[in-house]
Protein backbone atom coordinates (compact mmCIF):
# COMPACT_ATOMS: atom_id res chain seq x y z
CA UNK A 1 0.00 0.00 0.00
CA UNK A 2 2.60 2.31 1.09
CA UNK A 3 4.51 1.60 -2.28
CA UNK A 4 1.62 2.70 -4.36
CA UNK A 5 1.35 5.80 -2.46
CA UNK A 6 5.15 6.44 -3.08
CA UNK A 7 4.66 5.94 -6.88
CA UNK A 8 1.62 7.76 -7.06
CA UNK A 9 3.09 10.70 -5.68
CA UNK A 10 5.97 10.67 -8.25
CA UNK A 11 3.48 10.22 -10.97
CA UNK A 12 1.63 12.97 -9.96
CA UNK A 13 4.88 15.18 -9.60
CA UNK A 14 6.00 13.69 -12.79
CA UNK A 15 2.64 14.89 -14.46
CA UNK A 16 2.32 18.47 -12.62
CA UNK A 17 6.14 18.96 -14.25
CA UNK A 18 5.21 17.74 -17.53
CA UNK A 19 2.25 19.44 -17.64
CA UNK A 20 3.95 22.72 -16.61
CA UNK A 21 6.36 22.46 -18.90
CA UNK A 22 3.73 21.66 -21.61
CA UNK A 23 2.68 25.10 -20.63
CA UNK A 24 5.39 26.61 -20.46
CA UNK A 25 6.37 25.31 -24.00
CA UNK A 26 2.80 26.28 -25.53
CA UNK A 27 3.10 29.63 -24.28
CA UNK A 28 6.43 30.43 -25.53
CA UNK A 29 5.67 33.60 -27.68
CA UNK A 30 4.94 33.12 -31.58
CA UNK A 31 4.02 36.51 -31.36
CA UNK A 32 4.13 38.99 -28.25
CA UNK A 33 0.30 39.42 -27.46
CA UNK A 34 -0.89 38.61 -24.03
CA UNK A 35 -2.80 35.57 -23.86
CA UNK A 36 -6.37 35.08 -22.04
CA UNK A 37 -4.54 34.07 -18.78
CA UNK A 38 -2.49 36.98 -19.00
CA UNK A 39 -5.23 39.60 -19.85
CA UNK A 40 -7.47 37.94 -16.69
CA UNK A 41 -4.94 38.38 -14.29
CA UNK A 42 -3.98 41.89 -15.39
CA UNK A 43 -7.40 42.90 -15.60
CA UNK A 44 -8.10 41.23 -12.15
CA UNK A 45 -4.61 43.17 -10.45
CA UNK A 46 -4.82 46.19 -12.37
CA UNK A 47 -7.58 48.04 -9.62
CA UNK A 48 -5.43 47.17 -7.42
CA UNK A 49 -1.66 47.66 -8.53
CA UNK A 50 -2.70 51.10 -9.48
CA UNK A 51 -3.16 52.72 -5.97
CA UNK A 52 -0.37 50.41 -4.91
CA UNK A 53 2.45 51.98 -7.24
CA UNK A 54 1.09 55.21 -6.24
CA UNK A 55 1.11 55.05 -2.53
CA UNK A 56 4.51 53.35 -2.84
CA UNK A 57 5.96 56.07 -5.04
CA UNK A 58 4.42 58.22 -2.42
CA UNK A 59 6.11 56.42 0.28
CA UNK A 60 9.34 55.99 -1.77
CA UNK A 61 9.22 60.25 -2.24
CA UNK A 62 8.60 60.11 1.51
CA UNK A 63 11.72 58.41 2.58
CA UNK A 64 13.80 60.36 -0.42
CA UNK A 65 12.81 63.73 1.15
CA UNK A 66 13.11 62.19 4.71
CA UNK A 67 16.59 61.35 3.90
CA UNK A 68 17.32 64.73 2.02
CA UNK A 69 16.03 66.82 5.01
CA UNK A 70 18.29 64.80 7.27
CA UNK A 71 20.75 67.73 7.95
CA UNK A 72 19.27 70.44 5.99
CA UNK A 73 18.56 72.69 9.07
CA UNK A 74 22.36 72.30 9.48
CA UNK A 75 23.24 72.99 6.22
CA UNK A 76 20.90 75.70 6.42
CA UNK A 77 22.76 77.40 9.16
CA UNK A 78 25.87 76.63 7.79
CA UNK A 79 24.88 78.56 4.31
CA UNK A 80 23.96 81.36 6.15
CA UNK A 81 26.88 81.85 7.89
CA UNK A 82 28.68 81.32 4.50
CA UNK A 83 26.40 84.04 3.06
CA UNK A 84 27.12 86.53 6.15
CA UNK A 85 30.71 86.22 5.59
CA UNK A 86 30.51 86.69 2.13
CA UNK A 87 28.38 89.75 2.91
CA UNK A 88 30.77 91.00 5.23
CA UNK A 89 33.89 90.19 2.74
CA UNK A 90 32.22 92.33 -0.03
CA UNK A 91 31.54 95.18 2.32
CA UNK A 92 35.28 95.06 3.23
CA UNK A 93 35.79 94.47 0.02
CA UNK A 94 33.97 98.19 -1.31
CA UNK A 95 35.46 99.59 1.82
CA UNK A 96 39.36 98.44 0.79
CA UNK A 97 38.77 99.74 -2.44
CA UNK A 98 37.31 103.26 -1.28
CA UNK A 99 40.00 103.63 1.12
CA UNK A 100 42.73 102.62 -1.46
CA UNK A 101 41.66 105.90 -3.29
CA UNK A 102 41.29 107.58 -0.82
CA UNK A 103 44.69 106.85 0.49
CA UNK A 104 46.03 106.91 -3.31
CA UNK A 105 45.00 110.32 -3.55
CA UNK A 106 46.25 111.23 -0.36
CA UNK A 107 50.02 109.58 -1.81
CA UNK A 108 49.66 111.63 -4.16
CA UNK A 109 49.40 115.26 -2.30
CA UNK A 110 52.11 113.56 -0.06
CA UNK A 111 54.42 113.34 -3.49
CA UNK A 112 54.12 117.08 -3.96
CA UNK A 113 54.69 118.27 -0.71
CA UNK A 114 58.41 118.80 -0.21
CA UNK A 115 58.47 118.26 3.56
CA UNK A 116 58.06 114.95 5.72
CA UNK A 117 54.56 114.31 6.52
CA UNK A 118 52.90 111.51 8.61
CA UNK A 119 49.46 109.58 8.07
CA UNK A 120 46.83 110.11 10.50
CA UNK A 121 43.77 108.99 10.73
CA UNK A 122 40.80 110.96 12.58
CA UNK A 123 39.70 109.39 15.66
CA UNK A 124 37.14 111.69 17.18
CA UNK A 125 35.23 114.86 16.24
CA UNK A 126 34.46 118.25 18.96
CA UNK A 127 32.57 118.00 22.29
CA UNK A 128 30.32 120.88 20.80
CA UNK A 129 28.66 121.79 17.66
CA UNK A 130 30.46 125.15 17.21
CA UNK A 131 34.17 124.56 17.36
CA UNK A 132 35.50 123.04 14.47
CA UNK A 133 38.26 120.60 15.86
CA UNK A 134 39.08 116.86 15.41
CA UNK A 135 41.23 114.53 17.03
CA UNK A 136 43.83 112.60 15.55
CA UNK A 137 45.74 109.36 16.22
CA UNK A 138 49.14 110.58 16.54
CA UNK A 139 50.62 112.66 18.77
CA UNK A 140 54.22 114.20 20.34
CA UNK A 141 55.46 110.42 20.63
CA UNK A 142 55.06 110.18 16.44
CA UNK A 143 56.75 114.16 16.18
CA UNK A 144 53.74 116.19 16.63
CA UNK A 145 53.73 119.53 17.80
CA UNK A 146 51.73 122.46 18.14
CA UNK A 147 51.00 124.75 15.27
CA UNK A 148 52.07 122.05 12.17
CA UNK A 149 49.83 121.75 9.21
CA UNK A 150 47.63 119.28 8.41
CA UNK A 151 46.18 118.88 4.59
CA UNK A 152 44.16 116.28 3.29
CA UNK A 153 44.24 114.87 -0.51
CA UNK A 154 41.99 117.38 -1.63
CA UNK A 155 43.66 120.38 0.66
CA UNK A 156 43.97 122.42 3.58
CA UNK A 157 42.53 120.61 6.64
CA UNK A 158 43.81 123.20 9.33
CA UNK A 159 46.57 123.52 11.79
CA UNK A 160 47.38 121.40 15.42
CA UNK A 161 46.39 122.83 18.28
CA UNK A 162 46.64 120.67 21.46
CA UNK A 163 48.82 117.51 21.42
CA UNK A 164 49.13 115.01 23.92
CA UNK A 165 51.99 111.99 23.65
CA UNK A 166 49.29 109.68 21.21
CA UNK A 167 46.36 112.39 20.31
CA UNK A 168 46.45 115.30 19.19
CA UNK A 169 43.88 118.19 18.00
CA UNK A 170 43.13 119.68 14.79
CA UNK A 171 41.58 123.10 14.72
CA UNK A 172 39.95 123.02 11.16
CA UNK A 173 39.89 125.65 8.57
CA UNK A 174 35.92 126.05 8.92
CA UNK A 175 36.38 127.21 12.56
CA UNK A 176 35.75 130.59 13.43
CA UNK A 177 39.10 131.03 15.38
CA UNK A 178 41.26 129.45 12.47
CA UNK A 179 43.12 131.81 10.07
CA UNK A 180 44.90 131.11 7.23
CA UNK A 181 47.03 133.50 4.82
CA UNK A 182 45.95 132.83 1.41
CA UNK A 183 46.16 134.10 -2.30
CA UNK A 184 43.79 134.05 -5.12
CA UNK A 185 45.90 131.88 -7.85
CA UNK A 186 44.57 133.59 -10.51
CA UNK A 187 44.82 137.23 -9.61
CA UNK A 188 47.18 136.62 -6.78
CA UNK A 189 44.90 139.25 -4.37
CA UNK A 190 45.86 138.12 -0.55
CA UNK A 191 43.89 137.92 2.59
CA UNK A 192 43.39 135.79 5.27
CA UNK A 193 41.13 132.22 5.18
CA UNK A 194 38.29 132.09 8.25
CA UNK A 195 36.37 129.95 9.19
CA UNK A 196 32.92 130.83 9.51
CA UNK A 197 31.49 127.55 11.39
CA UNK A 198 28.90 125.35 9.11
CA UNK A 199 31.59 124.09 6.60
CA UNK A 200 31.93 127.42 5.01
CA UNK A 201 35.30 130.24 5.35
CA UNK A 202 35.36 133.73 4.10
CA UNK A 203 38.13 135.44 2.57
CA UNK A 204 38.81 138.33 4.70
CA UNK A 205 40.88 141.79 4.51
CA UNK A 206 40.84 141.38 0.74
CA UNK A 207 40.22 145.01 -0.50
CA UNK A 208 37.56 145.95 -2.54
CA UNK A 209 39.39 147.19 -6.31
CA UNK A 210 41.05 143.50 -5.43
CA UNK A 211 40.10 141.19 -8.60
CA UNK A 212 38.06 138.56 -6.69
CA UNK A 213 35.69 136.15 -9.34
CA UNK A 214 33.53 133.55 -8.16
CA UNK A 215 35.30 130.31 -9.12
CA UNK A 216 38.65 131.77 -8.29
CA UNK A 217 40.40 129.19 -6.42
CA UNK A 218 42.13 129.56 -3.26
CA UNK A 219 45.81 128.92 -2.18
CA UNK A 220 47.70 129.37 0.88
CA UNK A 221 50.37 131.86 0.76
CA UNK A 222 52.81 130.63 2.53
CA UNK A 223 52.86 133.76 4.54
CA UNK A 224 53.25 133.82 8.41
CA UNK A 225 55.34 130.37 7.60
CA UNK A 226 52.53 127.83 8.87
CA UNK A 227 52.01 126.72 5.63
CA UNK A 228 53.81 125.97 2.58
CA UNK A 229 52.66 127.74 -0.26
CA UNK A 230 50.68 126.59 -3.15
CA UNK A 231 48.44 124.25 -1.04
CA UNK A 232 45.01 124.68 -2.39
CA UNK A 233 41.98 125.63 0.54
CA UNK A 234 38.90 126.08 -1.97
CA UNK A 235 36.98 127.75 -4.24
CA UNK A 236 35.30 131.12 -4.18
CA UNK A 237 31.77 130.84 -3.78
CA UNK A 238 30.47 133.97 -3.68
CA UNK A 239 31.80 138.08 -3.81
CA UNK A 240 29.99 141.00 -1.83
CA UNK A 241 30.93 144.31 -2.65
CA UNK A 242 29.45 147.13 -0.98
CA UNK A 243 29.50 150.82 -1.31
CA UNK A 244 30.72 151.30 1.58
CA UNK A 245 34.00 149.59 3.06
CA UNK A 246 37.16 149.08 2.67
CA UNK A 247 36.69 145.32 2.19
CA UNK A 248 34.99 143.14 -0.12
CA UNK A 249 33.08 139.71 1.18
CA UNK A 250 34.38 136.63 -0.21
CA UNK A 251 32.83 133.01 0.67
CA UNK A 252 34.65 129.99 0.60
CA UNK A 253 33.95 126.46 -0.20
CA UNK A 254 36.83 124.30 1.12
CA UNK A 255 38.42 121.83 -0.78
CA UNK A 256 38.95 119.02 1.69
CA UNK A 257 35.59 117.39 2.85
CA UNK A 258 35.70 118.29 6.44
CA UNK A 259 32.95 116.62 7.29
CA UNK A 260 33.98 113.38 6.38
CA UNK A 261 37.34 113.58 7.06
CA UNK A 262 39.02 110.49 7.82
CA UNK A 263 43.01 110.59 6.72
CA UNK A 264 45.24 113.08 6.19
CA UNK A 265 48.89 114.47 6.68
CA UNK A 266 50.42 116.10 9.23
CA UNK A 267 53.25 118.37 7.86
CA UNK A 268 56.16 117.70 9.64
CA UNK A 269 57.98 121.33 9.47
CA UNK A 270 57.71 123.70 12.83
CA UNK A 271 56.12 127.42 11.99
CA UNK A 272 58.09 130.06 11.05
CA UNK A 273 60.38 126.68 10.13
CA UNK B 1 34.01 101.47 45.52
CA UNK B 2 31.91 99.89 42.76
CA UNK B 3 29.26 102.93 42.02
CA UNK B 4 32.80 104.90 41.67
CA UNK B 5 33.98 102.51 38.81
CA UNK B 6 30.55 102.71 37.24
CA UNK B 7 30.67 106.05 37.39
CA UNK B 8 33.91 106.29 36.00
CA UNK B 9 32.86 103.97 33.08
CA UNK B 10 29.82 105.88 32.36
CA UNK B 11 31.86 108.65 32.23
CA UNK B 12 34.45 107.51 29.58
CA UNK B 13 31.86 105.82 27.69
CA UNK B 14 30.07 109.56 27.26
CA UNK B 15 33.23 110.72 25.66
CA UNK B 16 33.53 108.27 23.39
CA UNK B 17 29.93 108.55 22.51
CA UNK B 18 30.17 112.15 22.04
CA UNK B 19 33.66 112.18 20.32
CA UNK B 20 33.86 109.33 17.82
CA UNK B 21 30.51 107.35 17.89
CA UNK B 22 27.71 109.76 17.77
CA UNK B 23 29.16 112.10 15.34
CA UNK B 24 29.26 109.49 12.74
CA UNK B 25 25.35 108.50 13.06
CA UNK B 26 24.34 112.21 14.16
CA UNK B 27 24.42 114.93 12.34
CA UNK B 28 26.78 117.89 13.97
CA UNK B 29 24.24 119.98 15.83
CA UNK B 30 21.81 117.24 17.42
CA UNK B 31 24.95 115.71 18.85
CA UNK B 32 23.79 115.75 22.88
CA UNK B 33 26.06 116.77 25.45
CA UNK B 34 25.85 113.94 28.08
CA UNK B 35 28.81 115.48 30.33
CA UNK B 36 26.11 118.58 30.79
CA UNK B 37 23.20 116.12 31.33
CA UNK B 38 25.67 114.25 34.05
CA UNK B 39 26.29 117.51 35.39
CA UNK B 40 22.86 118.11 35.95
CA UNK B 41 21.90 114.42 37.61
CA UNK B 42 24.53 115.29 39.99
CA UNK B 43 23.36 118.61 40.76
CA UNK B 44 20.04 117.10 41.37
CA UNK B 45 20.82 114.12 42.87
CA UNK B 46 24.77 114.33 44.97
CA UNK B 47 26.35 115.98 48.18
CA UNK B 48 27.33 119.60 46.96
CA UNK B 49 30.89 119.86 47.87
CA UNK B 50 32.46 117.24 46.18
CA UNK B 51 29.32 117.44 43.23
CA UNK B 52 30.40 121.26 42.64
CA UNK B 53 34.28 120.15 41.92
CA UNK B 54 33.10 117.23 39.75
CA UNK B 55 30.71 119.55 37.70
CA UNK B 56 34.11 121.66 37.22
CA UNK B 57 35.74 118.33 35.95
CA UNK B 58 32.99 117.60 33.69
CA UNK B 59 33.11 120.89 31.94
CA UNK B 60 37.21 120.66 32.12
CA UNK B 61 37.04 117.20 30.23
CA UNK B 62 34.48 118.62 27.59
CA UNK B 63 37.06 121.21 27.19
CA UNK B 64 39.85 118.65 26.71
CA UNK B 65 37.68 117.75 23.77
CA UNK B 66 36.12 120.70 22.54
CA UNK B 67 37.37 124.31 21.20
CA UNK B 68 40.34 125.72 22.23
CA UNK B 69 39.85 127.61 25.33
CA UNK B 70 40.57 125.20 28.38
CA UNK B 71 38.64 126.29 31.31
CA UNK B 72 35.47 127.75 29.55
CA UNK B 73 32.88 125.20 29.75
CA UNK B 74 34.22 123.78 33.59
CA UNK B 75 33.39 127.15 34.50
CA UNK B 76 29.98 127.32 32.83
CA UNK B 77 29.40 123.70 34.76
CA UNK B 78 30.05 124.59 37.80
CA UNK B 79 28.41 128.03 37.92
CA UNK B 80 24.89 126.20 36.67
CA UNK B 81 25.85 123.17 38.94
CA UNK B 82 25.67 125.72 42.39
CA UNK B 83 22.33 127.77 40.52
CA UNK B 84 21.02 124.21 40.57
CA UNK B 85 21.74 122.59 44.17
CA UNK B 86 20.70 126.32 45.61
CA UNK B 87 17.28 125.53 44.36
CA UNK B 88 17.18 121.51 44.25
CA UNK B 89 15.62 121.41 48.16
CA UNK B 90 12.89 123.33 46.67
CA UNK B 91 12.44 120.66 43.73
CA UNK B 92 10.98 117.07 43.25
CA UNK B 93 14.60 115.85 42.10
CA UNK B 94 13.19 112.11 41.53
CA UNK B 95 10.75 114.06 38.80
CA UNK B 96 11.82 112.65 35.19
CA UNK B 97 9.57 115.49 33.90
CA UNK B 98 11.64 117.95 35.58
CA UNK B 99 14.94 116.30 34.77
CA UNK B 100 14.46 117.02 31.21
CA UNK B 101 13.20 120.55 31.80
CA UNK B 102 16.36 121.41 34.27
CA UNK B 103 18.58 119.52 31.06
CA UNK B 104 16.95 122.16 29.13
CA UNK B 105 17.49 125.34 31.38
CA UNK B 106 21.10 124.05 31.67
CA UNK B 107 21.74 123.44 28.43
CA UNK B 108 20.60 127.35 27.50
CA UNK B 109 22.40 128.84 30.65
CA UNK B 110 25.47 126.71 29.21
CA UNK B 111 25.68 127.92 25.70
CA UNK B 112 24.38 131.74 27.20
CA UNK B 113 27.77 131.35 29.84
CA UNK B 114 30.00 130.07 27.02
CA UNK B 115 28.75 132.85 24.30
CA UNK B 116 29.25 135.55 27.39
CA UNK B 117 32.94 134.22 27.89
CA UNK B 118 34.10 133.90 24.45
CA UNK B 119 32.76 137.21 23.54
CA UNK B 120 34.27 139.16 26.80
CA UNK B 121 37.60 136.98 26.59
CA UNK B 122 38.25 135.73 23.17
CA UNK B 123 38.04 137.22 19.58
CA UNK B 124 35.67 134.53 17.72
CA UNK B 125 33.73 136.55 15.09
CA UNK B 126 30.72 134.44 14.12
CA UNK B 127 30.40 132.43 16.97
CA UNK B 128 27.05 134.05 17.84
CA UNK B 129 25.75 133.12 14.79
CA UNK B 130 26.93 129.58 14.87
CA UNK B 131 25.66 128.94 18.34
CA UNK B 132 22.18 130.72 17.63
CA UNK B 133 22.17 128.66 14.47
CA UNK B 134 23.26 125.36 16.55
CA UNK B 135 20.81 126.21 19.67
CA UNK B 136 17.81 125.19 18.95
CA UNK B 137 18.88 121.10 17.95
CA UNK B 138 21.36 120.75 20.52
CA UNK B 139 18.64 121.66 23.54
CA UNK B 140 16.11 118.66 21.63
CA UNK B 141 19.09 116.10 22.01
CA UNK B 142 19.95 117.27 25.25
CA UNK B 143 16.25 116.73 26.38
CA UNK B 144 16.20 113.57 24.60
CA UNK B 145 19.18 112.58 26.20
CA UNK B 146 17.45 113.23 29.39
CA UNK B 147 14.47 111.75 28.76
CA UNK B 148 16.65 108.32 28.24
CA UNK B 149 18.55 109.02 31.33
CA UNK B 150 15.51 108.64 33.13
CA UNK B 151 14.60 105.24 31.56
CA UNK B 152 17.65 104.19 33.13
CA UNK B 153 17.38 102.21 36.92
CA UNK B 154 19.80 104.44 38.66
CA UNK B 155 17.32 107.45 38.22
CA UNK B 156 14.60 105.36 39.65
CA UNK B 157 16.88 104.29 42.65
CA UNK B 158 16.90 106.75 45.76
CA UNK B 159 20.00 106.89 46.64
CA UNK B 160 22.50 109.42 46.77
CA UNK B 161 24.77 109.50 44.20
CA UNK B 162 28.71 109.15 45.15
Amino acid sequence: MEIFKKIGFVILAGSAILAALIFYSLNIPHKRSANIVERGVQMVFAPVMKPAARVSGFFEDAWDNYLDLVGVRQENLRLRDEIKGLNARIVSAGEAVIANQRLEKLLGMRGSVREPTLTVSVVGEDLSSWFRTVVIDQGSSSGIAEGMPVIAADGVVGQIVKVAPTTSRVLLLTDHTSGIAATIQRSRARGVVKGKGQGLCSLEFTTRDEDVKVGDLVITSGIGGVFLKGIPIGEVTMVKRGEYGIFQTVTIRPFANIAHLEEALVVLRMPHD
Amino acid sequence: MIRNAAALFALILAVVLQTSVLPLHVAGPFKPDLLLVAMVYLALRGPVAQGAFLAWTLGLIKDVFSGLYLGLNAFSFLIIFLVITSISDLLYAESGELFVVTVSAATLACVTANLVLLLMLTYTPGITYSMAAGLLPHLLANAFAASLVTLLPVFTSPQEVI
